[in-house]
Formats: structure tokens, C-alpha cells, sequence
């Protein structure tokens, strides 16, 4: 009775075109700011926000390595402060440098890149679980790093006062500064706003999503899945194993660089705090919690993640350290429970969920509804 | 440079190692039998160590406790840091891993990270968020004089300790029945199965010995240094897988012989001058050399077939070696068409490689001869063993020991 209510409930879902759900999720977070300035939400809440969208960011990049290839990446955060901090002593007063807004996007996505390919080219070759104990061992070197070498990085005190981000360059936008436009175009010349940054933010995300969705349906996209399926019958079809590894770890690190270097243009302070070993595991919940391989999952397990405990915090009112100490408790129930019972996640992603559940009446149904012609098939069985 | 002060370091970096070892042979024996890294191994040294505090806090040791009330209330710690691990270790498998057998690689590998945060907080919680510290005992801080040199008692004990354990572990794995089923699971699961060995039984019985393993690592953490944090079992953990990749994966003999390479090797790295660490990368640098020179061209020449045999074939393939940039230029030029000696020059090019690496190196730790590394950068060296071992030479030391299936 339940089961054919909740059924008939997930077909009145199924039925709504996927589209609509993608433009009703674009439409809010376009129009979310927009509540601040009619002060529905506080500017504080743009400010988590523009976390769960950096957040959002982080995992579509996680997921390439571990939902589309299979890999587990345990030091993710490490490429995060790669970004962070290359953005950091590129423009700020520490060296008294500020280069460029969209140089510094790219290069700290380069560099972060770079450390993937340092990492991925000696561990890829081997077995796969390797490399999680590699990234897990580089994300605590690139730590301990930051926190040593104090002429560069000024150690636990991080790095203040970073430039905010001027999208047009600087020359361009003194320029047009005095060129007399209104103030409503002006305002964007020099990005320093909860509201600018949550748009900056929302737009890179979205370019992100959609270069990833069409990466993911791509012949490299279908490459990786077919590694995390089975490497032997990969590399049998003609995939270079290694190779394909090696681009999906470094296009997670560039994806984590550039989100790196919008989090430092956008929180002003970076510090060594920021990048220790709980944020990767948070960011690999996020991609548990959504599911592996699915990039609408994955965005949805970032913003439950990152925002959930924000809300909770704020009604709650409790003592800050003991709220962090559950709040890591839940992250890693989440992804005990999520991989023993759902490890397909909230929004599953088809293939992924034909892997691991195999036993799956529901998935065994689909295939041989496909095998078969589907009634026909069903009555010839009965008979 | 003192002789007293290498010995003293030596001891420090075999207690060390030993420590790292205890852990690393949980981390062996699961890998072999189930392929997978068991995060949460650290965590149960962890529960080991906190647990034999609160047994000795809970029979009331204080400073200067002494005589057989101190000696009961050690055995009871001893017992308790073993059974609560074993409870934990025998419950994390149960619950977390065994439901995953057979699912894709990362599944349970993501479990195993869940399991340890977990853990970790649930021991924040139990035990709160404040390094344990245990009273000055006169039993841990005694001392005796080994070739003039102040050795802590303690230090022998975990050394002797220890190798006892790890005897008593090669025993049941050689001789015993269920190390016998232990060994067969690890080769094949379902060959095992079908000689009616209970494999489920094996593995929870794996998981229970390295737990075991793992608490009395956590007691002799806690009585060594004092206090116990609850993340200790974060940094131990990782020290002690690198330690059993060093030493080979699936290999417990290796798995010992990595720790105490990595132990000696941290210790080594922070307590002495760099122009005396230099030594030990020029030996690494002469191994290398004859490894290059004599090993690697004699293996290379058994790939020859007989009738290509000639002299002047095996002198060009060393010559390889010996010249390798001069032959590294011709291959690239493409003018070298023999398959052998092409892939030959690509290694002997990597391998030259690495000794100007290490030539470079051991010049510069000889120009800051009196320098010595940084305390804050412990961590950080055994990381870097690590990704070199996994660069050079994965399969580790002694070799690994699991057989991959298709």
C-alpha cells in the first residue's frame, strides 16, 4: 500500500521533463540575491551562498575522479590551496603584486593542475586504492608546507588583504569608471559585493556544470566509465588506462585550483586552517550524499552539506566547537550509510546505479524490459 | 658527532619503528586478505591507548604509584587496551565492511574513510577533546646505561615487547590452522571457500589480531610519550601504511622491516647533522651504482635471444649504462631501431636521472653540513619516502605478497 503510494508519487515526478527541474533550480539561484535587497534573507546567507556554490564547484570536480573514474581522491583540498594560494601572493599586498583578475583564474588553475600531473603520473600506474593513500599523504605535506614555510606563506596566520577581483582588468575598468555609465553597470567594474561575488560564483559553476555534463557524455567521459566499470575490458578495448586516469585527476585538480582562486578573491583571508584533511572528506561526502557520477547529485549534495549546517547553526545557537564535533559525526555516518544502502546517492546517476546494485529487482526489471519486447516478454515467461 | 648520540638515536628510531610496526601489520595482514586499506586502523590504536588510560586512571595509578598495585593495574590496562580494540575491530568489519564485499573498489574504500571520521568524533565525544596525559610513572621514566649511553627502560621493552609479538604472529600465520585458512584466503577467496574453509570467520579473525595489534601499539604510544591525542591514530595510521608499502603490501615481514626503515629514517632525519645524513644518500647513491652497472644490464641480457649473443652486443648494452646521455640522444634521434637496446637507454637515462638527483643532494646536505632538519618537518619526511617508494619501487622492499584475480 505504502509502495504503490510512494510510487505513484515518484511517477508523478518522473513525468515533469528534467529540463524544468534544471530551470527551476537555475531560476532560484538566480533570484536568491535578488531577496536580499528586498531584506527577505540577510546578506549572511549570500554569504553561505556563495560558500555552497564554491562548495557546488569542489564537488563537480571531485566527482570526475571518483564518481566518473573510480578513483578516490583524499586530498583533494590540497589543489584548493594550490589555487588559494597562488591567488593569494599574486595580488596582495604580500609581495605588493596584483595581477590580473582572469590570469590569476587561470594560472592557479595551471599550477593546480600541475601538482595533479606531479601526483597522478607515479601512483596511476599502480592499483587504484594507492592512489588515495598518495593524495591523502600530498594533502598533508601541501599542509604542513603552508604552515612551515613562513617567509612565503606567513604560516598560520595565512594570507590578509587580498585585491578584490576587477573581471575587466584594471586599466579597462579606471576607464570606464570615468567614462560616466550609470552606477548599476559601474558597480561591476570592481566585484567586492556578497551579491556581485554570488553571481561571479554562480556563473563559473554554471559553465563548469555544463562543460563537465557534456565532458561526461563525451568519448572520454565514457573512457573514464568504462575504467571504473572494468579496467581490464578498458584497456582490452583500446583505452589507454593510465592516460585517461592521468587527464581525469588533472582536470580535477584545475577545476579545484579555479574554485581556489575565486575562494581567495572572495573570503580576503586565506589560512592554512582553511585546507586540512576534514574539508576533503567533507567534499567527498558531498559527492557520496549526491551520488557518484551524477553532476545534478552531486550539486544538490553540496549545497545540503555546506548550507544544512549553516541553518542548523544559526536556530540552534550551540557552542561552536561541539556543533563542529557532530556535525563531523553525521559527515561520516553519511558515508557509511549512503555506501552500504544507497550507494547510488540521492540523485543517482544510471550506469553508476546498475553497478553497484545488481541485485536490484527494480534495475533487473529495466534490463530485461530491454532485452525483451515488454509485455510480450513478460506473458511468453508467465505461460 | 658523538658515538653515544648515534646510539641513542638508533634506540629512539627502533622504538619508533616498532610502534609503527604493531600498526603497519594490521594494515598488511587486511590488505592481503581483502585488497583494500582499512582507514580506521589508526582510529583502533587510537581506542587502544585511551582505553588503557581510563583503565589505569579508573584503578586509581597516580604519580608515584608503585609495587604490585602499579604491575595489576598494567596487566588490566594491557588486557583492556587488547579486548576493546578486538570489540571495535571485530564490529567495524561486521557492520561496515562485510555487507561490501564485492562491490566496486571504491565502496568500500569510502566506507573505511566514513568508519575512521566516525570514530574519531565518537572518541572526541567519549573521551572529550583533551590530550590524555598520564602521571609520571617511576616505571616509564626509568633509565639504564647500554655502551654508556642512558637508555629508558621503556624503549627496550616495546623493542623486546614487540619482537615477541611479531614471533607469536609469525607462528599462528605459519603453523597454525587458521593461519594456514588465513594464508589461503589471501591467495584466493573462493578457491578457500570451496575447500571448506570459512572465510568469513578468516577475515573477522584477520581484523581481530591486527586490532590487537594496534592497542597494545596504543598503550605503549601512551606510556612512551605520556599523552595520547585523539587524531594521533590519523598520523600513526599513515606512517604505518607507508611503513608496510615500504616493506611490501600483503608481506609481514616486510610490513616490520618498512616500519623500522621509516622509524629509523624519521629519527635519523631530525636528530642528526645533514653532513652526516649525506653519508647515507652517497651509500644509497653506490647501491644504486652497482645496481645500475652490474644488475640491471645482466637482467636486461637474459631478455637476448641465444643467437644474438655475441660480445659486441652485450658490451653495447652496457655501454648503455655507462653512457647513458650519449645513448639517450641516439634513441631519441631515432638511429637506434633494436627494441631491447632502445627501452635499455630510456631506463639507463631515467636511472642517471635519479643519481644526479641524488648527487645534487648529497652536495647540498654537504655544504650545510652542520645544518639539521626542522622538528616541524617530521610528518613531512615520512610523506616523502612514500611517494618515492611508490615512484621507484611500488612492489616495496621485500616484495608484496597478493595475488591479483581477473
Amino acid at each position: 500500500m505504502a509502495t504503490a503510494f510512494f510510487e505513484r508519487i515518484r511517477g508523478v515526478f518522473a513525468r515533469v521533463p528534467r529540463r524544468a527541474y534544471v530551470a527551476a533550480a537555475l531560476l532560484v539561484a538566480v533570484l536568491f540575491p535578488v531577496l536580499n535587497t528586498f531584506d527577505v534573507v540577510q546578506t549572511a546567507w549570500i554569504r553561505v551562498g556563495v560558500l555552497s556554490l564554491l562548495f557546488v564547484m569542489l564537488s563537480l570536480g571531485l566527482n570526475i575522479v571518483m564518481g566518473e573514474t573510480g578513483l578516490l581522491n583524499l586530498g583533494y583540498i590540497a589543489f584548493f590551496a594550490f589555487g588559494a594560494y597562488t591567488t593569494a601572493l599574486l595580488s596582495s599586498p604580500k609581495f605588493g603584486l596584483q595581477w590580473p583578475f582572469i590570469v590569476l583564474l587561470v594560472l592557479s588553475a595551471l599550477i593546480a593542475m600541475a601538482a595533479g600531473f606531479l601526483i597522478g603520473l607515479p601512483t596511476l600506474r599502480l592499483r587504484g586504492d594507492y592512489l588515495a593513500i598518495v593524495t591523502l599523504a600530498f594533502g598533508e605535506i601541501v599542509r604542513l608546507t603552508i604552515l612551515n614555510l613562513q617567509p612565503l606563506t606567513n604560516g598560520p596566520n595565512g594570507i590578509t588583504g587580498i585585491y578584490p577581483p576587477q573581471p575587466l582588468g584594471e586599466a579597462i575598468s579606471k576607464w570606464l569608471a570615468g567614462v560616466g555609465l550609470p552606477e548599476a553597470v559601474t558597480n561591476w567594474l570592481v566585484i567586492d559585493k556578497p551579491n556581485e561575488y554570488y553571481y561571479l560564483v554562480l556563473f563559473c559553476v554554471g559553465i563548469t556544470a555544463v562543460l563537465l555534463s557534456n565532458l561526461k557524455n563525451s568519448r572520454v567521459g565514457r573512457a573514464w566509465n568504462a575504467l571504473r566499470e572494468d579496467e581490464l575490458a578498458a584497456v582490452s578495448a583500446g583505452i589507454t588506462a593510465s592516460r585517461a586516469k592521468l587527464l581525469s585527476v588533472v582536470l580535477s585538480a584545475g577545476i579545484a585550483g579555479f574554485a581556489g582562486s575565486l575562494y581567495a578573491f572572495y573570503s580576503n583571508v586565506i589560512s592554512p586552517e582553511s585546507f586540512i584533511f576534514m574539508q576533503s572528506v567533507i567534499v567527498v561526502c558531498m559527492v557520496v550524499l549526491g551520488g557518484m557520477g551524477s553532476i545534478p547529485g552531486v550539486i544538490l549534495g553540496a549545497i545540503v552539506l555546506q548550507a544544512l549546517p549553516q541553518i542548523i547553526r544559526e536556530s540552534a545557537g550551540a557552542a561552536r566547537s561541539e556543533f563542529e564535533v557532530y556535525r563531523m559525526l553525521i559527515f561520516g555516518v553519511i558515508i557509511v550509510v549512503m555506501v552500504i544502502f544507497r550507494p547510488e546517492g540521492l540523485l543517482p546517476d544510471k550506469v553508476w546505479r546498475r553497478e553497484v546494485h545488481e541485485e536490484d529487482p527494480r534495475e533487473l526489471e529495466m534490463t530485461r524490459q530491454s532485452l525483451f519486447d515488454l509485455e510480450e516478454g513478460e506473458k511468453d515467461l508467465e505461460v | 658527532m658523538s658515538l653515544d648520540h648515534i646510539v641513542s638515536v638508533t634506540i629512539g628510531g627502533l622504538t619508533v619503528g616498532m610502534i609503527y610496526a604493531l600498526i603497519a601489520l594490521g594494515y598488511t595482514m587486511v590488505y592481503g586478505v581483502l585488497k583494500f586499506i582499512n582507514f580506521a586502523h589508526g582510529e583502533v590504536f587510537t581506542i587502544g591507548g585511551y582505553v588503557a588510560a581510563t583503565t589505569l586512571f579508573a584503578l586509581g595509578v597516580k604519580e608515584g604509584t608503585s609495587g604490585p598495585a602499579l604491575a595489576g593495574a598494567l596487566l588490566a590496562a594491557l588486557v583492556a587496551s587488547v579486548l576493546a580494540p578486538v570489540a571495535v575491530g571485530f564490529l567495524i568489519e561486521r557492520i561496515a565492511y562485510r555487507p561490501l564485499r564485492g562491490r566496486p573498489r571504491i565502496i568500500p574504500l569510502l566506507s573505511a574513510i566514513g568508519v575512521s571520521i566516525v570514530m574519531q568524533q565518537l572518541i572526541i565525544i567519549v573521551f572529550g577533546p583533551t590530550p590524555i596525559t598520564m602521571p609520571t610513572l617511576p616505571f616509564a621514566t626509568a633509565s639504564v646505561t647500554i655502551f654508556g649511553v642512558e637508555v629508558r627502560v621503556l624503549a627496550l621493552v616495546i623493542i623486546f615487547g614487540s619482537l615477541l609479538l611479531m614471533g607469536a604472529l609469525t607462528y599462528l600465520v605459519r603453523a597454525t590452522r587458521i593461519g594456514k585458512a588465513m594464508r589461503a584466503t589471501s591467495q584466493d577467496m573462493e578457491a578457500a571457500e570451496m575447500m571448506g574453509i570459512d572465510t568469513n570467520k578468516t577475515i573477522a579473525f584477520t581484523f581481530v589480531v591486527g586490532s590487537a595489534l594496534a592497542g597494545i601499539g596504543g598503550l605503549l604510544v601512551l606510556m612512551y610519550y605520556g599523552s595520547l591525542k585523539f587524531d594521533a591514530g590519523f598520523l600513526y595510521g599513515l606512517k604505518a601504511f607507508t611503513g608496510a608499502v615500504l616493506g611490501g603490501i600483503g608481506n609481514i615481514p616486510g610490513a616490520v622491516v618498512g616500519a623500522l626503515v621509516l622509524g629509523m629514517t624519521e629519527t635519523y632525519g631530525v636528530s642528526v647533522d645533514l653532513g652526516f645524513l649525506a653519508w647515507f644518500v652517497v651509500a644509497g647513491l653506490v647501491l644504486g651504482l652497482y645496481v645500475q652497472m652490474v644488475r640491471v644490464p645482466r637482467r636486461r641480457l637474459q631478455h637476448i635471444a641465444e643467437d644474438r649473443r655475441t660480445p659486441e652486443y652485450e658490451r653495447s648494452i652496457l655501454n648503455i649504462y655507462r653512457l647513458a646521455p650519449y645513448y639517450a640522444v641516439k634513441t631519441l634521434l631515432s638511429e637506434r631501431t633494436d627494441a631491447l637496446l632502445s627501452v635499455s637507454a630510456k631506463h639507463a637515462v631515467r636511472l642517471t636521472l635519479g643519481n644526479l638527483f641524488l648527487v645534487v643532494t648529497a652536495a647540498i646536505m654537504f655544504a650545510n653540513g652542520s645544518a639539521r632538519i626542522d622538528t616541524r618537518w617530521q610528518p613531512v619526511i615520512a610523506f616523502v619516502v612514500l611517494m618515492v617508494i611508490l615512484m621507484f619501487r611500488p612492489s616495496g622492499i621485500l616484495g608484496e605478497h597478493i595475488t591479483e584475480k581477473v
